[in-house]
C-alpha cells in the first residue's frame, strides 16, 4: 500500500487549530453549496417528529440526537439564521462555534448513513440525506472529515482508490485471479480481460474485491463468460466506490467518477457497468452526469441489470437446486431506495436459489445495515454503527435464513460483523457468488 | 366594502407576495442542470408524491403514528375550512345550509385536532425536544383562527375579531413556520421528481427491465 506522505493532525487537533475566521467562511460554504431542493426542505420541516421511527440509531437506542429532524435541525437553525437571515437576525443568530462544529459531526457524520429512509417517510418529503450531506461538507471545507473517513478519502485522492492498490498490484492480481479460474473451471478461454478497447462494457469493481473478495470478481467473470459477454477491466481506473459522495465533495466526487468515464473514452467503450456497491450505484449512475455537467447521458449500468438481463433472455441458466439453502436478501439503500434497482436482485435470486425468504420491510422501506454513509471508515463510531446494526440483525433473525445476500460490499461487510456480534450463523454473499455457484453448466 | 374586508384582502396580498417572492428566493439557490437519463418517470413520481404517496397505507411513518397523521388531516380541513369562511365574509357570500353545517364540523373537528397537536407538542418529551417557540405559536395562532372561524359560522355577526385575527395571520404566514403551506408542494414535487426518475417510486415502478 502506497503510504500517504502528509502526517494529519488528529480532529479534535484540527478543530482546536482553527482560526475564528474560518468559522465564518463556513457559513459562506453552506450559502455557496446548498440547492433549491435543500433550501425548500430546510423551510419546510414542521418538526412532526414522524420522521423518528424510521432511523434505525432512533429506533436502537431512542436517543433524541438521532431523530432525522433533529440533526436536520442543526442545518437549519444555522441556515435560518445566518444565511437566510439579516442584519440583527443574523447577528442573534446561533452560529458555528467550536461546540456547534462537534455537534454537527456527530450528528451528521455520526449518526447518519444517507440510507434515505427518512425521506420516503417524511410527510414533506424533506431530501433530508441531501442536507445531511450540505452539511458534511461544510465541515469538510474546514478540514474537519472526522478521522478513518478522511484517510480513505485521501488515499482515494492519492492513489486512484480506496484501498490504495497500485496499478502493478490490480493488474497481478486479475492474473492470478484468471489462472485460478481457469483451472478451477477447465476452461482455458475464460478471461479477466484487462485493457481490452470497443468491448460492450468496462466493469468497475470495489477495491475491496481485489484485496479481500477475490470471489466476487470471479464469479462476475464466470457469468459474463457464460453469458459470451464482451468485456473489459481497466488497469488505469476500476475503483467503483466513491467515498467523496460521503463528505458532500462535489468537486472531488466528480474528479472520482471523471476517472471511469476517462478510462471509458480510452477503451472506446460505451457502457458503464458497476460492480456490487451501493453507493458507487448511487454516485456513478445518478450523480456524477450533474456532478461533470455531462450533456450527453452515458450508459452506466448495475452488474445485477446485466446478470438479470442475460438469464431473461437466456443467455445463462442457472440450476437453483445448487443452492438448496433457505437465503434472504438485504437491499443495499444506494441502490435501492435511492438507486432504484430493486427488483433484478431477486430476479437472479429467484433463479439461483431454491428457497428465498423476503426480509420485512423490504425494498424501500428496508431498513438500513449501519455500514452506509462511510461509517466503516469511522472507527469512533464504531460502537454506535454495531449497536444500531441491531435492527438489521432482527430483522435478518426473523426470516430464518441460512445465508445472507447482498448486492454491496459496504453492506456484506456490516453484515459480516453483525453476523459476528449478534451471533447470527448465517452466511453472508454477495448476489453475483450465488449466481455464479448456480451457473449451469458450471 | 367595509376598511376591515380591505384590510384582510390587501393582508392576505401582501402574504401570497411575499410567499411568491420566498419561493424564487429558494429557487435561486439552483440546482444541477443535468441529470443522468431517466430509469423510471419524474411525472409518475411527483403524481405519486402528491396523491396516494400521502396515504397512510403507503407510508410507514404515518401507519406507525395513525392518530397524530389523522389528527393532522383533520387539522388541515379544518384550516382550510377557515379560510372558506373568511373568504365567504370578505366577499359577502351567503353560504348554503348544508356548506355551513358542514364548514361546522370541520372547523369543530380541526379545533379540536390542533389543540390536541399542541397538547401532544408540550407534553410528549419526543416531541418537546424538537420544538421551538414558532412550532407553539404557529399552531397556538391557527388553533384561535379556526375557532373564531367557528364562531363566525355559527354567528355571522361577531366576526371583527376573526377578521382582525386573519390579517395577523396573513401576516404571519410567510414568516414563520406556516409557510410551509408553500414548501411542502415544492418538496413533495422534488422528491416525487427526484425518485420518480430513479425508478423508486410509484412502487412497483422498477419492475426489473
Amino acid at each position: 500500500m502506497p503510504e500517504i506522505k502528509t502526517i494529519k493532525k488528529s480532529w479534535a487537533e484540527r478543530l482546536a487549530d482553527l482560526p475564528p475566521d474560518r468559522l465564518k467562511t463556513a457559513i459562506q460554504t453552506l450559502a455557496d453549496i446548498i440547492d433549491a431542493p435543500s433550501a425548500d426542505g430546510l423551510e419546510s420541516c414542521v418538526r412532526c417528529g414522524l420522521c423518528a421511527d424510521s432511523c434505525h440509531y432512533f429506533l436502537d437506542d431512542r436517543d433524541l440526537r438521532n431523530i432525522p429532524a433533529a440533526k436536520l435541525n442543526l442545518v437549519i437553525r444555522v441556515f435560518r439564521g445566518q444565511v437566510a437571515g439579516s442584519g440583527r437576525t443574523r447577528r442573534a443568530a446561533p452560529g458555528l462555534d467550536a461546540a456547534a462544529i462537534r455537534e454537527w459531526a456527530d450528528a451528521l457524520y455520526g449518526r447518519c448513513t444517507l440510507c434515505g429512509r427518512c425521506m420516503v417517510n417524511c410527510t414533506m418529503g424533506i431530501q433530508i440525506p441531501t442536507v445531511i450531506r450540505k452539511g458534511r461538507a461544510v465541515l469538510a471545507s474546514l478540514d474537519l472529515i472526522p478521522d478513518g473517513l478522511d484517510s480513505t478519502v485521501a488515499l482515494a485522492r492519492e492513489t486512484g482508490n480506496t484501498m490504495g492498490i497500485t496499478r502493478e498490484d490490480w493488474v497481478e492480481t486479475t492474473a492470478w485471479l484468471e489462472e485460478d479460474l481457469r483451472a478451477e473451471t477447465s476452461d482455458p478461454s475464460i478471461r479477466l480481460p484487462m485493457d481490452a478497447s470497443g468491448v460492450d462494457f468496462l466493469y468497475a469493481v470495489n477495491p475491496r474485491e481485489p484485496k479481500f473478495y477475490p470471489l466476487t470478481l470471479t464469479a462476475a467473470a464466470k457469468l459474463f463468460h457464460a453469458a459470451g459477454r464482451s468485456w473489459t477491466l481497466s488497469s488505469k481506473a476500476f475503483d467503483v466506490t466513491n467515498y467523496a459522495y460521503f463528505i458532500g465533495d462535489d468537486a472531488l466526487a466528480a474528479r472520482f467518477a471523471a476517472r471511469l468515464r476517462e478510462a471509458m473514452d480510452e477503451l472506446n467503450v460505451k457502457t458503464l457497468v458497476l460492480s456490487e456497491c451501493g453507493h458507487g450505484f448511487a454516485s456513478n449512475r445518478w450523480e456524477a452526469a450533474a456532478w461533470l455537467s455531462e450533456k450527453i447521458g452515458r450508459d452506466v449500468r448495475s452488474v445485477l441489470e446485466v446478470v438479470a438481463e442475460d438469464i431473461r433472455e437466456g443467455r445463462i441458466r442457472l440450476d437453483p437446486g445448487r443452492n438448496p439453502k433457505t437465503y434472504t436478501l438485504h437491499d443495499p439503500c444506494q441502490l435501492v431506495r435511492m438507486g432504484g434497482v430493486i427488483e433484478e436482485q431477486r430476479e437472479i435470486l429467484r433463479h439461483s436459489v431454491r428457497q428465498f425468504v423476503e426480509m420485512t420491510p423490504n425494498r424501500k422501506d428496508n431498513y438500513c445495515c449501519g455500514g452506509g454513509g462511510g461509517q466503516l471508515s469511522m472507527s469512533l463510531y464504531a460502537p454506535r454503527r454495531k449497536s444500531a446494526g441491531r435492527i438489521k440483525a432482527e430483522q435478518i433473525a426473523r426470516t430464518k435464513a441460512q445465508v445472507v445476500a447482498s448486492p454491496c460490499h459496504n453492506c456484506l461487510d456490516q453484515l459480516a460483523e453483525l453476523n459476528k456480534h449478534y451471533k447470527l450463523g448465517v452466511d453472508i454473499k454477495s448476489v453475483l457468488e450465488i449466481a455464479a455457484e448456480a451457473l449451469f453448466p458450471k | 366594502m367595509d376598511p376591515l374586508r380591505w384590510t384582510v384582502l390587501a393582508a392576505g396580498a401582501a402574504s401570497l407576495t411575499a410567499l411568491a417572492f420566498r419561493a424564487r428566493w429558494a429557487t435561486a439557490f439552483g440546482g444541477p442542470k443535468v441529470s443522468a437519463p431517466a430509469r423510471g418517470s419524474a411525472g409518475r413520481g411527483i403524481a405519486y408524491a402528491l396523491g396516494r404517496g400521502l396515504l397512510p397505507w403507503e407510508k410507514e411513518s404515518a401507519r406507525r403514528h395513525l392518530a397524530t397523521y389523522i389528527g393532522g388531516i383533520i387539522y388541515h380541513t379544518g384550516v382550510f375550512c377557515a379560510f372558506v369562511v373568511l373568504g365567504a365574509i370578505v366577499a359577502g357570500i351567503s353560504l348554503p345550509r348544508p356548506l355551513i353545517f358542514l364548514l361546522r364540523v370541520g372547523l369543530a373537528a380541526g379545533f379540536a385536532s390542533g389543540l390536541g397537536l399542541l397538547v401532544k407538542r408540550a407534553a410528549l418529551p419526543l416531541a418537546r425536544a424538537l420544538s421551538r417557540f414558532g412550532d407553539y405559536a404557529a399552531n397556538f395562532l391557527v388553533d384561535i383562527f379556526v375557532a373564531l372561524a367557528l364562531a363566525a359560522a355559527l354567528d355571522p355577526r361577531p366576526t371583527i375579531p376573526f377578521m382582525a385575527l386573519s390579517v395577523i395571520l396573513f401576516l404571519y404566514i410567510p414568516l414563520g413556520k406556516i409557510r410551509h403551506c408553500l414548501f411542502f408542494f415544492r418538496s413533495r414535487i422534488k422528491f416525487g421528481r427526484l425518485l420518480g426518475r430513479r425508478g423508486v417510486l410509484p412502487p412497483g415502478a422498477a419492475s426489473a427491465n
